[in-house]
């Protein structure tokens, strides 16, 4: 088991650094750098001028060479303004003189490097924003997991029936309905003073103006509340429910087949306690590897809801990362969603083999 | 305690009366008055009683002390202040780093750190008299030297992206890029003299715009987010690109003027304006920044006030004529006469504004001269185009990804495509678009109003200017208006500018499709939160009512 | 002209009954959904002590009756407004739904000489004929090939140009007149007008082909490309295997949002990066289709040579033709080398990222499900009689394991174009989407829901189309699936 893990973190850290290299080499071809460039110089560069500022600013070297600078392994850049005398490197701080920085500064140093766009600190920025985005996470798996179980079961338990098509109808009508498209119509129904519910309430005097929910969760990043939290996370677990719901009921309904509920069935057992005490658990094994897969798959709703919403998490600063060509937030963006993919991937692995006793790894 | 040394402020110029007498005579309108008057350094309520009325701009409500305000407004990363690009980095450094002199939104100018200025007769000299009594919120008082350095560092063109050295005009030597030597005087603590080679009357609105905040003498360079020094009455307290930044009163800081509220918020909600309505239905901000086609009447719908400027600011589709085919003016020619600015007007921005006549100068401008109509054929405009052998030619139109520029370039595609012209649109985000914009062969650029009718002309149609997006390089235009800029008499200068316009017309060089009216909305019980023809927010002036 | 009205004059008779029909069903629903919650069972034949058969009622069977009945009428109120759209076709009588059911005449037309034939021949049709067992594969199969046939038929169902303005029609709402129709115009916006005054009628029908012209396309390249990787590397294992599903995971760690911002931008397609992914990628098809003739026809070597001469002849050019563009300056060298006489078709660069992305992200997937399968069939006796027998490899995997494991492969294929239009309007969402004017559905609901406060007519219609089209294609994969486990 050690070793099946060990061997699962070292593919990992390879996965990792060759996904960074890519983004690496994307966000840093040329045409890239001539937008940072100008975006951070001015827009009315000459193209000599872009080269000059690239090597004033570090971006001139080798692309290998500061890639290493990035992970730390080769020394950061350091030189002196030709212009101003002034010394400038990666990793000299402000003010400080160049003989007391550090020569290392990269990943493996602890440093995510700098942010253009936001002026600051990659690593200032990243942490809090995971935050918003883990309190959003949070509450859409707290909605979406136990319904989408609830639904499972009960589509599984008797497959065929009545209850089993409408509910798996409504799985697939889920999935089928992505985020840019409920969210929308969720705001519209409940959260416009103009239209949907909110003026009817407001008319039958149940509501004091305003809107039922709040179609902007900016409010929530200070303070969670049951108003400003719900279409948002209404919108993320409605399209991940259905996925879930519909592998819930596939493993259920398998369970249902087998032999020892058979027995059990047939020993007079009830259908409810058949249910309850038989089959539930062994029914929710399969489920368990698809919800841990579904992180990964909830990110890009996760940035459509954030843009959506105006939620400035994790989502929303890969968005303005990636179109700002902010290279060192979004590689560490990068290096998040990555890792996520990838922890979730190993713990489902991990915890199937726990769940399954038939499964042992050699 | 004597009182300080002021002089005071000039009641009348000569050049002044004779406005006067033209505004009287009509030929002048009320704005142009004011703006003319008030740059020669008559205060609003000379320039006012000059012309018999009772000032309108000075009627600026009082409101209670305290409270917080929360704006809607792109935060972005702040930088040297002459290197501003986007009036919204003025807005939120204006609580901290003051200027010089404040545009109205009547079209007049009133001073902020400055307490008065006088010109000479031919306005090649300016006498700026610094407000006395005004403090660095670090404790130094604030002088003439202040004043003088800003001057100083404005001047100096070698700094990347430094947009004041342009606005500065003949008091940067062309040789040096720096001041002209004698142009920056310091007379005495509270005075320093401006000394031009040439007339110049756009001094003033120079510094008024956003570029031009004040920084303290020692720390001209910097980014006011690095120390937080400044004349007014706030500072930073949090910044975040992006998101948010909050500004609170400097406490123990001993302000000059008057500022009511506590603390003012900046909230970064996008570029999106569906966001920012749904952001204002959640209660999440006060004020906008700017509320454009439909949303203008949304939010009015939900109880919001409104307040409109109108403007001379536009969305010129142009033509780049180093590049085929727009180097060809039939091409240009038929472009223009396929395009019913009309339609544009409606589809582009809602009809919200005034239908252009693609040139560039606005009915609201002093200047102006009225042009017989142009006419709108097109089939003779598919005539032109085949006879200039471009029948088949596909038009890119290129356009920045936002509500304005996309539809108002939708609108001109389909204008064409009804003529029977090929047209394909290609569409671009913000952070790609600007890298460019200069040299697109056929696009559209978003440009702000300007107080004269000149100052855009020399700004983007002389030939070789910077901001030159049209490569248009006429040397009739361009005598033509330096003859213009030499003319302080609107009449007379209206007869140059006929003959400009008409050559922006003749030569085709670009669509100039509406004047847009720009609107803001806030939250009843906000005071003083008027829309600004130039997008100002002056946050020492808002408040909320008792 | 006269504005219409929604139901026009078969209104007042067929909308009582749709409305009933409707009531009858939520009613009879919910009284299921009640009464087998509450443990009630549907009812059942009793023998009975006399060898009579009786059949005992229970409520649960007459709310299914109920819905059955309910299902029934609609249905044909449906069908009345079809009929009297297309009958009475003037639409100021039939109103907008009949005008638009007149104007989808050649769908239906279409769509029933389909099913009538399919159904007549289901015996004979093989899987697909199966489908029309299951109702539920039926709704699905009929959802798509709605929008199939929309598509097809578009210029002859729209009313008005995808682009084309008409002045005074912004943001007007259903059934607006024109202010001035031309002469042989369709005088009326059945769903009103976009923010530019186009008909969102016509935008939708349109961006039916537009999304129908990418996503399946896209879709059976990922799977070209991931079947000719996941044979291979399933049937032979070792090194090949693990190298490919390495570089599988690799992208499918990548969050599919991140790589979307950074392949689709003007910087990256300036650089010339669609047109290296698309001369990786594409290469698959050919050699999947050369490998196919090869491996099928290597003992009859004249048939062979024809076979694979004209696949490399053609698919060559084709794909020469698609990752070049000489035309075009801004391209890296190598990408304009290819003669412009025999350049066929030049694709737009962002249409072309668009499509590489797509095809990048989904094959990785294909390939893992095709390498499962393949490690799942290798044991089987067939594959060992192949073996013994001396067949080539790729005969075995070509020809008799990639026909057996069809089934779960089209059932994929059909889940995985509908994510694929999911993915596009993401893509349309985030403004990266093909063009700026296009008609697709993801770019028009973008583009209204800035105002769907006001407007909902705009960005409404492209929305349900979207969720009609991927919910088709979910049942349609669900009815597949059920269909082919009965095997």
């Amino acid at each position: 088991m050690a070793f099946f893990i060990l061997r699962r973190v070292g593919v990992m850290a390879l996965t990792a650094l060759c996904l960074t290299f890519v983004v690496f080499f994307l966000t840093n071809l040329a045409p890239n750098l001539e937008k940072l460039a100008k975006t951070q110089g001015n827009a009315r560069m000459s193209d000599a001028e872009v080269i000059s500022w690239l090597d004033r600013n570090g971006y001139g070297g080798p692309l290998v060479q500061r890639y290493g600078e990035w992970l730390g392994v080769v020394p950061g850049w350091l030189r002196e303004d030709p212009v101003t005398g002034e010394w400038r490197g990666r990793c000299l701080a402000r003010d400080q003189a160049p003989e007391d920085a550090p020569r290392f500064c990269g990943l493996l140093q602890g440093d995510l490097g700098y942010s253009t766009v936001s002026a600051d600190e990659v690593s200032n920025i990243i942490g809090g924003r995971l935050q918003l985005t883990g309190i959003l996470m949070f509450w859409a798996f707290a909605v979406m997991v136990p319904s989408a179980l609830l639904v499972g079961v009960l589509a599984g338990m008797r497959e065929g029936s009545r209850l089993d098509r409408s509910l798996s109808t409504f799985s697939i009508a889920s999935t089928a309905t992505p985020e840019y498209v409920s969210g929308v119509i969720l705001i519209v129904l409940l959260a416009s003073s103009q239209i949907g519910l909110s003026p009817l309430l407001v008319e039958w005097g149940w509501l004091d103006g305003g809107t039922l929910f709040l179609g902007s969760a900016r409010s929530a990043m200070d303070d969670v509340t049951f108003w400003n939290f719900t279409l948002p996370v209404l919108t993320i677990a409605l399209y991940g429910m259905g996925y879930i719901a519909r592998m819930t009921r596939a493993s259920m309904a398998e369970v249902m087949t087998a032999q020892y509920i058979r027995t059990a069935r047939l020993k007079g057992v009830s259908f409810r306690n058949i249910v309850i005490k038989h089959a539930l658990r062994n029914a929710l094994i399969a489920p368990f590897t698809v919800i841990m897969l579904q992180f990964p798959w909830l990110l890009t709703g996760v940035v459509i809801v954030e843009t959506l919403f105006n939620y400035n998490g994790f989502g929303w600063t890969l968005v303005q990362a990636a179109s700002n060509n902010d290279i060192e937030l979004l590689l560490a963006c990068s290096i998040v969603a990555v890792l996520v993919v990838l922890v979730t991937q190993l713990i489902s692995d991990i915890g199937y083999v726990f769940l399954n006793p038939r499964i042992r790894i050699t | 305690m004597n009182a300080p040394t002021t002089r005071a402020r000039p009641t009348s110029h000569p050049a002044a009366e004779m406005y006067a007498r033209e505004y009287k005579a009509g030929q002048l309108s009320r704005r142009e008055f004011l703006v003319r008057s008030t740059a020669l350094g008559l205060s609003a309520a000379a320039a006012y009683s000059l012309i018999g009325l009772k000032p309108a701009m000075a009627q600026r409500a009082t409101p209670s002390m305290g409270g917080s305000l929360r704006i809607q407004q792109g935060v972005l990363a702040l930088k040297d202040p002459r290197t501003y690009d986007w009036s919204e980095m003025g807005n939120v450094s204006r609580g901290l780093l003051e200027y010089l002199v404040e545009y109205n939104r009547d079209g007049s100018f009133s001073g902020m750190l400055l307490e008065g200025w006088e010109t000479n007769a031919d306005v090649t000299q300016y006498t700026l008299r610094v407000r006395p009594g005004v403090t660095w919120n670090n404790g130094d008082a604030f002088t003439a030297e202040d004043v003088a350095a800003n001057f100083t560092a404005w001047c100096d063109s070698t700094v990347e992206g430094n947009s004041m050295a342009a606005r500065m005009g003949g008091l940067v030597d062309a040789d040096t890029g720096q001041a002209r030597a004698g142009g920056i005087v310091v007379v005495d603590d509270l005075t320093v003299q401006i000394n031009l080679p040439t007339p110049d009357i756009t001094l003033v609105p120079g510094m008024a715009d956003y570029p031009a905040a004040i920084q303290h003498r020692d720390l001209i360079g910097t980014n006011p987010l690095d120390h937080n020094v400044g004349t007014g009455a706030y500072r930073f307290a949090d910044y975040q690109v992006g998101i948010s930044a909050r500004l609170e009163r400097t406490p123990d800081h001993n302000y000059w003027g008057n500022a009511y509220l506590d603390d003012v918020t900046f909230i970064d909600l996008g570029t999106d304006p569906a966001a920012w309505f749904a952001a204002a239905e959640a209660g999440e901000f006060d004020l906008t920044y700017q509320t454009v086609g439909e949303f203008v009447d949304l939010f009015s719908a939900v109880g919001w006030e409104r307040s409109d400027a109108t403007t001379g600011a536009t969305l010129a589709v142009r033509f780049n004529q180093l590049n085929a085919p727009y180097d060809n003016v039939e091409v240009r020619r038929a472009i223009l006469e396929a395009v019913d600015l009309n339609v544009v007007l409606e589809l582009g921005i809602n009809g919200q504004g005034t239908t252009g006549e693609n040139h560039h100068v606005c009915p609201i401008h002093p200047e102006y001269a009225e042009l017989p109509p142009m006419t709108v054929d097109k089939a003779a405009a598919m005539a032109r185009l085949q006879a200039a052998g471009h029948g088949d030619t596909d038009f890119t139109l290129i356009s920045l990804d936002d509500g304005l520029g996309r539809f108002t370039c939708d609108a001109v595609a389909a204008q064409m495509r009804d003529a029977g012209m090929t047209v394909t649109r290609e569409v671009l985000p913000g952070s790609t678009f600007w890298n460019d914009w200069l040299n697109y062969p056929f696009s559209a650029t978003e440009w702000n109003h300007r107080e004269l009718g000149v100052q855009i002309l020399n700004l983007a149609y002389r030939s070789g200017v910077a901001w030159n997006e049209t490569a248009f390089s006429n040397a009739e235009f361009d005598s033509l208006l330096d003859q213009a800029n030499g003319i302080q008499d609107a009449d007379a200068r209206r007869e140059v500018m006929a003959r400009l316009q008409q050559i922006m017309q003749e030569e085709a060089v670009t669509i100039v499709p509406y004047w847009r009216s720009l609107f803001r909305h806030y939250r009843p019980g906000v005071v003083n939160a008027d829309m600004h023809p130039k997008f100002e927010i002056n946050i020492h002036h808002l408040g909320l009512s008792a | 002209m006269e504005p219409l009205t929604w139901s026009g004059d078969l209104g007042p008779f067929l909308n009582p009954v749709l409305a009933l029909s409707a009531a009858l069903f939520a009613a009879g629903f919910v009284a299921n959904f009640a009464l087998s919650l509450a443990g009630l069972r549907p009812g059942e034949m009793v023998v009975n002590a006399d060898r009579t058969l009786t059949f005992r009622r229970t409520p649960v069977d007459l709310a299914v009756a109920a819905m059955k009945v309910a299902t029934l009428v609609f249905v044909l109120g449906v069908l009345g407004y079809v009929l009297g759209g297309m009958i009475l076709a003037d639409p100021l009588r039939t109103g907008i739904l009949g005008g638009i059911a007149a104007r989808l005449t050649p769908v239906w037309l279409s769509l029933a000489l389909l099913f009538g034939l399919s159904i007549a021949l289901k015996r004979r049709l093989g899987l697909y004929g199966k489908l029309f067992d299951s109702p539920i594969g039926m709704i699905g199969l009929g959802l798509v090939i709605f929008w199939v046939f929309s598509a097809v038929f578009s210029g002859m169902i729209a009313t008005h140009g995808a682009i084309s303005v008409i002045s005074g029609m912004r943001n007007e709402v259903p059934g607006t007149p024109l202010p001035s129709p031309a002469e042989g115009q369709y005088a009326w916006y059945l769903l009103g007008g976009d923010a530019l005054g186009r008909d969102v009628f016509s935008r939708v029908i349109y961006g039916a082909f537009e999304v129908l012209k990418i996503a399946p396309l896209a879709t059976l390249f990922a799977f070209m490309v991931g079947i000719t990787l996941g044979l291979p590397a399933g049937y032979f294992g070792g090194r090949l295997d693990t190298i490919i599903t390495f570089l599988a995971n690799l992208v499918l760690a990548f969050p599919v949002i991140l790589l979307f911002y950074l392949l689709v931008t003007p910087e990256i397609v300036a650089a010339g990066i669609p047109n290296y992914l698309s001369m990786v990628l594409f290469i698959f098809p050919i050699i999947f289709m050369v490998v196919l003739f090869n491996s099928r026809f290597r003992t009859d070597p004249p048939r062979r040579n024809l076979l694979v001469g004209a696949t490399v002849i053609l698919g060559g050019l084709a794909y020469l033709s698609l990752i070049s563009n000489p035309s075009d300056p801004e391209l890296p060298l190598l990408f304009r080398l290819w003669p412009e006489v025999l350049d066929l078709f030049d694709v737009p660069g962002n249409l072309l990222i668009v499509f590489v992305s797509v095809v990048f992200v989904n094959s990785p997937t294909v390939f893992r499900i095709v390498r499962g399968i393949v490690l799942d069939i290798k044991t089987r006796d067939y594959v060992a009689a192949g073996q013994t027998r001396g067949e080539g490899p790729w005969y075995i995997m070509l020809w008799e394991m990639l026909p057996n494991a069809r089934g779960p492969l089209i059932v994929d294929f059909c889940l995985r174009i509908g994510y694929t239009t999911i993915l596009l309007g993401t893509l349309g969402f985030f403004g990266l989407g093909v063009s700026p004017e296009s008609p697709d559905w993801g770019s028009t609901i973008n583009e209204g829901r800035r105002l769907l406060t006001i407007y909902p007519h705009p960005a409404l219609p492209p929305a349900l189309a979207l969720m009609s089209l991927v919910l088709g294609l979910n049942l349609l994969a669900d009815g597949l699936r059920e269909e082919s486990l009965k095997d």
